[in-house]
């Protein structure tokens, strides 16, 4: 990340309410569909990720840093792969937890 | 106890400063949060976010309070940014979603330059160390540095923020409920405290001035203070201000923002 704006931690509900904002968020690599690929967020949506770095495995988990360009698509800036062990439950309660009632330690 | 035996129940007339300090009244108290915070090293698990709003006690000591807590020790998870290595420091900007922090890890023997060789910009780390200020910019001064390797441990971290933040909160407004000192004061205050939310905030407020820790600060809590602590709306606070301000609770000390509580604990 180039700029230090805050990243809001979102999961696929998350997503739709911080429309042209810097997001962060996990997802399950399904499929690679020429420049895009698409994943499977904490919250069994289906999101769209275009840009660079698409180098991860397909079932394995990558974080996507970049911004929110449509209700279930992101333009990533980075892509991180965060391997095949990772706890999407977990993840996703601390999008909402982070969104929620702790949004003034997070944003 | 304390109240009644040594001020023969003076605790009940709240004389905004006639009365001896704390610190000098209930030894017990004034010693028990001292000890606190001096004996016991705390690492508190922070975001950067949480870092840049942390009010700051004293520009020479460089202390800064978070949730009521002076934290000896922080750690935080980030990315790891224009890495610069010098000849008797590596120094780093950790970003971590919430905001970016500038730190700088000094190495002093093998040990240390081994362990920040391995780290390279755009890694996920997590790090052990001190906050500092210096001249109204905040920084780290980093003890230890370790790749993150599974990253469950970015989720873990968030949630322990979240975790510690909700215990040092809970710590700090429950310490004046269970001094025997305050029973006297409860008592007095249940009378005048309005019944449903705009009581529990009033209640709220008042003991967070309470606390050994403000009634220690010579010129008490800001506004802002309180409203990040509490984050509750301006305006209810600005109301439970005015409340206690009327009843005698709390007076303005340098400015209109700047509250201290009238009651020697």
């Amino acid at each position: 990340m180039d700029t230090s704006s805050p990243t809001v931690f979102v999961n696929g509900e998350l997503l739709k309410l911080y429309m042209g904002r810097r997001v962060r968020t996990v997802v399950q690599v399904i499929r690679n569909e020429g420049g895009a690929v698409v994943g499977q967020s904490t919250d069994n949506q289906q999101l769209t990720v275009k840009g660079p770095n698409q180098s991860v495995p397909v079932m394995n988990f990558m974080e996507v840093i970049g911004v929110a360009d449509g209700p279930q698509s992101i333009r990533a800036e980075i892509c991180t792969d965060f391997g095949s062990n990772f706890d999407t439950a977990s993840y996703n309660g601390l999008c909402k937890l982070a969104n929620g009632q702790f949004k003034n330690l997070f944003l | 106890m304390y109240a009644s035996h040594q001020d023969g129940g003076a605790s009940h007339f709240y004389g905004g400063g006639f009365m001896p300090s704390q610190a000098t009244q209930t030894p017990d108290q004034a010693g028990s949060s001292k000890t606190r915070s001096s004996t016991t090293s705390t690492t508190v698990p922070l975001t950067i976010k949480q870092i840049t709003e942390a009010y700051h006690l004293n520009d020479e000591r460089a202390d800064f309070l978070i949730d009521g807590v002076e934290p000896s020790l922080v750690r935080l998870l980030g990315r790891v940014l224009n890495k610069a290595e010098r000849v008797t420091d590596v120094s780093f900007l950790l970003d971590d979603g919430t905001g970016s922090i500038e730190v700088t890890r000094w190495v002093s023997d093998s040990f240390d330059t081994d362990e920040m060789t391995k780290i390279e910009n755009g890694m996920y780390i997590v790090l052990i160390g001190k906050l500092k200020a210096f001249q109204g910019k905040r920084h780290i001064g980093a003890h230890a540095v370790r790749p993150v390797q599974d990253f469950n441990q970015i989720t873990l971290h968030f949630m322990e923020c979240i975790h510690a933040h909700l215990d040092n909160s809970r710590k700090a407004t429950a310490v004046p409920a269970t001094t025997s000192a305050m029973n006297d004061m409860r008592a007095y205050q249940t009378l005048n405290v309005g019944t449903g939310a705009s009581g529990d905030i009033r209640d709220v407020v008042l003991s967070v001035f309470q606390e050994p820790a403000s009634l220690a600060r010579e010129n008490g809590l800001h506004v802002n203070e309180i409203i990040r602590r509490l984050g509750l709306q301006e305006q209810k606070i600005r109301e439970a201000i005015e409340y206690h301000v009327e009843v005698g609770n709390i007076y303005s000390t340098i400015d209109d923002d700047h509250y201290k509580s009238a009651c020697n604990g």
